[in-house]
């Protein structure tokens, strides 16, 4: 019979064990990843290799694909959520005798965060998983092989005109969604108060800093980069035609918890008090 | 030679092909919203050398579309329109399209006076002591009345009607009352003569009270005096 101490020195071992592999298993994962993406900047240099006719092509079709596509479904949903921002404004903003200050709390609330993190849920959602499993459709059917086979970097060929096409299709489908949250919100807004269509938009863009614009910038380069990036990354990992469904999914949960801690990671480098 | 702007583009789209047009159209957009944004912020202006802001007025009474607006007497604009806003309640909005000539301030006021003997209604910016940021296009300022003749005039026909309302209602209620009046005054005088023999009565009733009170406190000292004596004889009376 073994003794109480033994037991809970036992368990309280493999406990360490279960979090030491867990974490390695994430390190492991981590350093896959930035090989992948050194792999990719170094594809670069077979860029001669390829014909930039058919790299145009593809970057032309995957933003019709990720932004053009999804134009309406962000129109619905930014025009909602300026609405409910404005409808949730014109409740409680009285209260605090700042009912006038619509066009900021829009600013804020939409331009600021809401735009960029929707705007990527919605890419990462349609997008993603949709190149995770072309990726992985193409590689069970080894048209990877073949391209490899023929002399054509498969990185520089599938992944970087993606990326490409990511951070144009998320910077432009970011601008349209604030244009129409911003729209949405006037629209709602009129319901309880007349302002000039001029004057709400003139308050805007005065409301709407520099900063503001900056901080779109960024979290749109970066989420632009790494959606594609990462949709590839899990796309390349399935060995068998089964594990496909399991990639694609760990590719869309794992880069929405990445797209989340980046934008608030940007937030708060742009927002806090102590950067200015 | 013209050139049909819908035959151009659908030339473009035919050498562009449907998918770049697509592209073309989806990037051009928000860079044209940037741009203008960008502009917008250094303080670039899309229109020539006027603005329009809008000033809040209660009634219209003496502003009207053309109105001149000034500063300290020199011209800047005129208003250009006005249109009725029903939210939260009934007011006017008035827009001034005036020069950007002069600096002003966005607390200036808009004081709606009249510029002349004859009463000629005028809007009058006036800058604020402090300096502070400057007056935007589309901005709103209060409108303040003041001195128009029009509105004054109108004010003291309004008081002259409901004086005249008032003095007739009371002439009338004079002349049905003054029977009424006197009824009451004669019920007031009977009334008081009433009140006068009843006093006199009760005066009467009083002397009398007090006089048996005051026979009833003798008997009781006499009693009183006879205890004092013979006590005993006083408790065992009637005891055999």
């Amino acid at each position: 019979m073994m003794e109480p101490e033994s037991i809970s020195a036992g368990s309280g071992g493999r406990l360490t064990a279960a979090a030491g592999a867990v974490v390695l298993r994430y390190l492991r994962g981590a350093g896959d990843f930035c090989a992948y993406v050194v792999s990719i900047f170094q594809s670069f240099r077979s860029l001669r290799f390829i014909r930039m006719r058919s790299v145009n092509a593809i970057i032309l079709n995957q933003i019709v694909y990720t932004g053009v596509h999804a134009l309406p479904i962000t129109f619905v949903i930014a025009g909602l959520l300026g609405g409910v921002v404005i409808i949730q404004g014109m409740t409680n903003l009285p209260k605090f005798g700042i009912e006038g200050y619509f066009d900021n709390l829009l600013v804020i609330i939409i331009a600021r965060e809401l735009g960029p993190l929707v705007t990527a849920l919605i890419v990462i959602g349609r997008s993603g998983s949709a190149m995770s499993t072309e990726i992985a459709t193409q590689k069970w059917s080894r048209e990877i092989l073949s391209l490899e086979i023929a002399g054509i970097d498969p990185r520089l060929f599938i992944v970087i005109p993606r990326v490409a096409a990511s951070i144009v299709s998320i910077f432009c489908l970011i601008i349209f969604f604030d244009i129409a949250a911003f729209m949405g919100g006037y629209v709602i807004s009129l319901t309880q108060i007349y302002v000039p269509v001029g004057v709400f938009f003139q308050n805007l863009v005065f409301s709407f800093s520099l900063t503001d614009l900056l901080s779109t910038v960024i979290k749109s380069l970066l989420f632009g980069l790494l959606v594609p990036l990462i949709s590839c990354y899990y796309g390349m990992m399935p060995r068998s035609k089964f594990e496909i469904p399991i990639y694609v999914s760990r590719a869309v949960s794992r880069t929405l918890f990445i797209i989340v801690v980046l934008n608030a990671a940007v937030s708060a480098l742009f927002y806090f008090s102590w950067m200015e | 030679m013209r050139i049909d702007p819908r035959s151009h583009i659908a030339a473009i789209r035919q050498r562009l092909g449907r998918t770049e047009y697509r592209v073309g159209l989806f990037i051009v957009i928000p860079a044209f919203f940037i741009l203008l944004f960008i502009l917008l912020r250094l303080g670039y202006s899309l229109t020539a050398s006027t603005m329009d802001v809008y000033v809040r007025v209660n009634s219209i009474t003496s502003l009207k579309e053309g109105t001149p607006v000034q500063i300290k007497g020199y011209r800047l604009g005129r208003v250009v329109e006005i249109r009725p806003l029903f939210k939260p309640a009934l007011h006017f909005l008035a827009t001034l399209r005036i020069s950007r000539e002069i600096e002003l301030y966005e607390d200036c006021a808009a004081v709606i006076t009249n510029q002349n003997v004859i009463g000629d209604p005028v809007v009058e910016l006036r800058n604020p002591e402090r300096k502070g940021a400057f007056l935007r296009e589309g901005d709103v300022l209060e409108g303040i009345e003041s001195g128009s003749l029009e509105e004054m005039m109108a004010k003291v026909n309004t008081l002259l009607t409901e004086v005249t309302a008032i003095v007739t209602v009371y002439r009338e209620v004079s002349q049905e009352s003054r029977g009424d009046i006197r009824k009451l005054i004669v019920s007031l005088s009977d009334s008081i003569a009433n009140i006068n023999t009843i006093i006199q009565n009760t005066q009467m009733d009083i002397i009398n009270i007090i006089g048996s009170m005051r026979k009833t406190s003798q008997t009781l000292d006499d009693v009183a005096t006879e205890i004092k004596k013979n006590p005993m004889k006083f408790l065992f009376q009637g005891k055999k």
